[in-house]
């Protein structure tokens, strides 16, 4: 009796569950009918360009625009960032005579790349000429080296250098060993010792090593060019950022780079020897990828 | 007491003059009809907007803030946003000659930008006004011409030959600018007037690297009064460079996936020599010693 009721009971309750199921299947698909035939509806009007994988320029309306799914794609962005772009070898020029301390290529790296103000992929540092008893400002950068120390301490892979000169750090990969912190003589890199800053709204934002955002604590970050900005043909976030002209940024296969502020393309050979360009620590044999112009005492 | 009398008017005297200053400056700003009615000799395009915005970026920006955006820095009187109507219902002869002589706080720009340049600003602020449609004087019944680009190269002298045609009539004195384009920039290879055949030379240096097929994307613009033609065009000039990969044949990482073969090789020699020598001593010993107790055996 009681084992015939407590059928009895489970049936009407699948019966219920069924109908339940059945209606909001139907409402859902409704629903999201709906969704599709406003989003053509509504378009608004308001047109932009954009690049086509194949290369080709259409236009779309601004409604029509959904975020691409692969940027979204985990496995598409590190393969994306171990390549790097064919082709290219990035270098940056830093005019020492016409940094005046403005410290916006900093702020602009930290906004970019979810750093607390005392992490730095960046640094303007004050330097002081004992000879001449005056000083002046140095933006310090990774060197993006084409021999990089950091890379071949690296036990686990983690950092690396890429096809278009660029030296990027895999957070995913990172075991936190600290290696190439000790081995960079430039002191380029920085930990992540505690969680970075607005860890909670970059939960769910999936790892880009380009822009190497989100961060993770217990990794290592670094100065990445602004790879991410490079595949999008724009200049990294510092050199726009500089108020004063200080940077100049370009691909040395071209021999052509371009002041982040006046937009002046020059080419680099010219530049590098009117200027007596000279590179960091080159006695290291590290041949980095940042030069720097000599600060001058009756300029600026 | 005198005294305090004598620094109260003083400063009543100084009170009112600022007020009247105050009100001085909000009067308003006028310009003669010959002025207002002033137009610009060239036709807005996205050239002039780019152009306009770097200088605007890095003259304007930090009083008149972003336009539209109304982020002008607070001033009395205010300096206000470009973008606003207040601007925008102006004339542009109006805008052009008060950035020329500017007013109270606002610098002239008389020394600063040439006319060509102020234009390109005033090109950029009316880009934020979608009504906005550029009035072109009276031409008395003048056609604007459309222009026709020829390109060329003159191997022996290594100048590159550009000639305007106006339905296959040769035009001269038309300003021609070439530029090679980077991939941040373009470098400016001169702006010239065309000779009285319609043609320009423009040098080219032959050291320049080209892409893998010696070419360079040459972008060429020719302009006289409101007759405006461009020309986008690859061609062969210099000698093919050949790009290398920054990484291509180094192993500069230390995990063996990346290692070399003839060091995975002549690492796995040695370490099997190694033991394959202390196997053969250890082996030695032990048939020193059975030959040994044999020895023992044989002779008991």
């Amino acid at each position: 009796m009681s084992k015939a009721n407590k059928n009895d009971k489970s049936r009407r309750k699948f019966l219920q569950n069924l109908g339940l199921a059945g209606v909001s299947a139907v409402g859902g698909t409704a629903l999201l009918l709906q969704s599709c035939s406003d989003s053509k509806d509504s378009a608004s009007g308001k047109k932009v360009k954009v690049l086509t994988q194949d290369n080709q320029l259409v236009e779309v309306d601004v409604a029509n625009l959904k975020p691409s799914d692969k940027i979204k794609d985990l496995d598409y962005l590190q393969d994306r960032g171990r390549e790097g772009i064919p082709g290219k070898k990035f270098v940056m020029v830093v005019d020492l005579a016409k940094c005046k301390n403005a410290r916006k290529c900093m702020s602009a790296c930290q906004n970019a790349h979810q750093l607390k103000p005392e992490m730095h992929h960046i640094n303007v540092l004050e330097m002081n000429d004992p000879v001449r008893k005056t000083s002046y400002y140095m933006p310090k950068t990774c060197q993006h080296c084409d021999n990089p120390p950091c890379v071949s301490v690296c036990p686990v892979d983690a950092t690396f250098k890429r096809q278009d000169g660029i030296v990027l750090i895999d957070n995913e990969r990172c075991i936190g060993c600290r290696f190439c912190v000790a081995a960079c003589p430039y002191s380029a890199r920085t930990f992540n010792w505690t969680e970075p800053k607005d860890a909670k709204e970059f939960a769910e934002v999936t790892y880009d090593m380009e822009l190497n955002v989100p961060q993770k604590k217990g990794t290592v970050t670094k100065c990445a060019f602004s790879a991410d900005r490079l595949r999008e043909g724009k200049l990294p976030y510092c050199v726009s950022a500089c108020p004063n002209g200080v940077y100049y940024f370009g691909d040395s296969n071209e021999d052509l780079v371009t002041n982040g502020t006046t937009k002046k393309t020059v080419r680099l050979s010219e530049l590098l020897e009117e200027n007596a360009a000279y590179t960091l620590m080159p006695e290291l044999g590290t041949k980095p990828s940042v030069y720097y112009l000599p600060p001058r005492q009756n300029k600026g | 007491m005198n005294y305090f009398k004598y620094y109260k008017s003083i400063i009543l005297i100084c009170l009112c003059s600022l007020v009247m200053a105050n009100v001085q400056a909000q009067n308003e700003w006028e310009v003669t009809t010959e002025q207002d009615k002033n137009l610009s000799p060239f036709m807005f395009d996205d050239e002039m907007v780019l152009e306009g915005k770097i200088s605007y970026e890095n003259s304007c920006t930090s009083c008149h803030g972003m336009p539209g955006q109304a982020d002008y820095t607070p001033m009395a009187p205010p300096p206000g946003d470009p973008g606003s109507n207040q601007f925008q219902l102006q004339n542009d002869g109006a805008l052009f000659h008060k950035i020329k002589l500017g007013r109270g706080a606002m610098p002239k720009f008389e020394d600063v930008f040439a006319d060509d340049e102020t234009w390109n600003i005033i090109a950029y602020i009316r880009s934020f006004n979608e009504n906005y449609k550029q009035p072109i004087p009276d031409l008395g019944g003048v056609e604007i011409p459309k222009y026709d680009l020829k390109l060329a190269f003159d191997e022996n002298v290594d100048k590159l030959v550009v000639k305007v045609f106006s339905k296959e009539i040769p035009q001269p004195e038309v300003e021609v600018s070439a530029f090679v384009k980077g991939t941040f920039g373009k470098l400016l290879l001169g702006k010239i007037q065309t000779n009285e055949l319609g043609i320009a030379y423009l040098d080219v240096d032959p050291k320049l690297p080209g892409d893998a097929e010696g070419k360079l994307h040459i972008m060429v613009k020719a302009t006289k009064g409101y007759a405006l033609a461009k020309l986008n065009q690859k061609m062969k000039i210099v000698q093919p460079t050949i790009r290398k990969s920054a990484i291509e044949g180094r192993h500069i990482w230390s995990t063996d996936k990346m290692a070399p073969i003839w060091l995975k090789v002549s690492f796995f020699i040695t370490i099997f020599g190694v033991w394959a020598v202390l196997f053969f001593i250890v082996f030695g010993f032990r048939n020193i010693k059975k030959a040994g107790r044999e020895d023992d055996v044989m002779i008991e």
